[in-house]
């Protein structure tokens, strides 16, 4: 679930995010279902009559494309929930597992049995873990 | 005028109000006992046995049906039955409802069967959007605009190109929303 773009994203990739914000955007202006799908059915259309244009006419529609998008943005556009600018974005805070890990043992001890599954879990990921990429290198453990 | 005289007429006209009133409430309880005095007057002029119906609500009065009538009012009154309005919680917190593994299955299913590019009878758990589904990219991307509006949560594009397969939705969907069964 990287957000953080690792490569250069490829023209087609490009395109496919470009139709998926025209999209929301249509949606974000037609309310109605109905019309939103009309406007839709249309954005695709203009979509599939360059499919078969060659690269350099490709990446000057793009570019158009994208600057006509940024022309007709919704000034409100409609969320997620969850996602930026939605309205219950980061509500939920959802604390990292080694929390877990840092308890007092006397709090643990109310939690007898999911404590002693989550300590047999950790024997088993430590055993996948040097199956998978070996033995660590004793000169990279501990502390610098 | 000083203080005391100012107290001692408020005590005089207080008492004389207090004369008033008990005059007043002489003059209730008197009234009030002459409608006592008058029902027995009216019973009087009932015969017997139509004061019996009168009284009686119940036909059957046998104990057992008594003890029914009595046990059913109790317990449409017990402690739990109070208790339960009295700890209803005054905050409804919504939430979603609660997910399987199966349930998402049958959603996306549903979701690509309603789709008028995708053949149902061709449509598996396992199948291939672009190879044995013959969907093209943009189809694919409407595929993942319908799973965002079916589960109500973004799917950026760099996961998105990687759901290539119903399961592949299913177990994203799983992941993202903590389902393990």
């Amino acid at each position: 679930m990287a957000q953080v773009p690792l490569a250069i994203v490829s023209h087609k990739r490009q395109v496919c995010s470009l139709y998926k914000r025209a999209l929301r955007n249509l949606e974000a202006w037609y309310d109605r279902r109905d019309v939103y799908r009309y406007r839709a059915v249309q954005m695709r259309a203009r979509f599939d009559e360059n499919k078969n244009k060659d690269v350099a006419e490709g990446m000057r529609l793009l570019a158009s494309g994208q600057k006509e998008l940024f022309e007709t943005k919704h000034f409100q556009p409609r969320n997620f929930a969850n996602s930026p600018g939605g309205c219950a974005f980061e509500r939920e805070v959802i604390l990292p597992d080694w929390v877990l890990d840092y308890w007092h043992p006397l709090e643990k001890a109310q939690y007898p049995e999911y404590f002693a599954k989550r300590e047999q879990r950790k024997k088993e990921y430590v055993a996948w873990w040097e199956k998978q990429y070996g033995k660590p290198d004793p000169s990279d453990l501990g502390h610098h | 005028m000083s203080f005391t005289q100012v107290a001692r007429s408020c005590g005089r006209f207080a008492a004389a109000l207090n004369t008033v009133r008990i005059a007043k409430t002489v003059v209730q309880t008197q009234s009030r006992m002459m409608h006592r005095i008058a029902m027995p007057a009216i019973g009087s002029q009932l015969t017997q046995k139509q004061m019996f119906t009168i009284r009686n609500y119940s036909a059957r009065n046998t104990l057992e049906e008594i003890e029914h009538r009595v046990l059913k009012v109790v317990s449409a009154y017990d402690k739990d039955s109070r208790c339960r309005w009295q700890t209803q919680s005054l905050r409804s917190y919504s939430a979603k409802p609660p997910l399987s593994l199966k349930l998402i299955n049958e959603r996306v299913l549903l979701v690509l069967k309603l789709y008028d590019k995708i053949d149902p009878s061709k449509l598996n758990v396992n199948s291939h959007f672009i190879n044995d589904l013959g969907l093209d990219s943009l189809d694919h991307v409407e595929v993942i605009m319908a799973m965002e509006d079916e589960f109500g949560f973004e799917i950026p594009d760099s996961d998105a190109e990687k759901l290539l397969k119903p399961a592949d939705i299913i177990k994203y969907v799983a992941d993202k929303e903590d389902v393990y069964e």
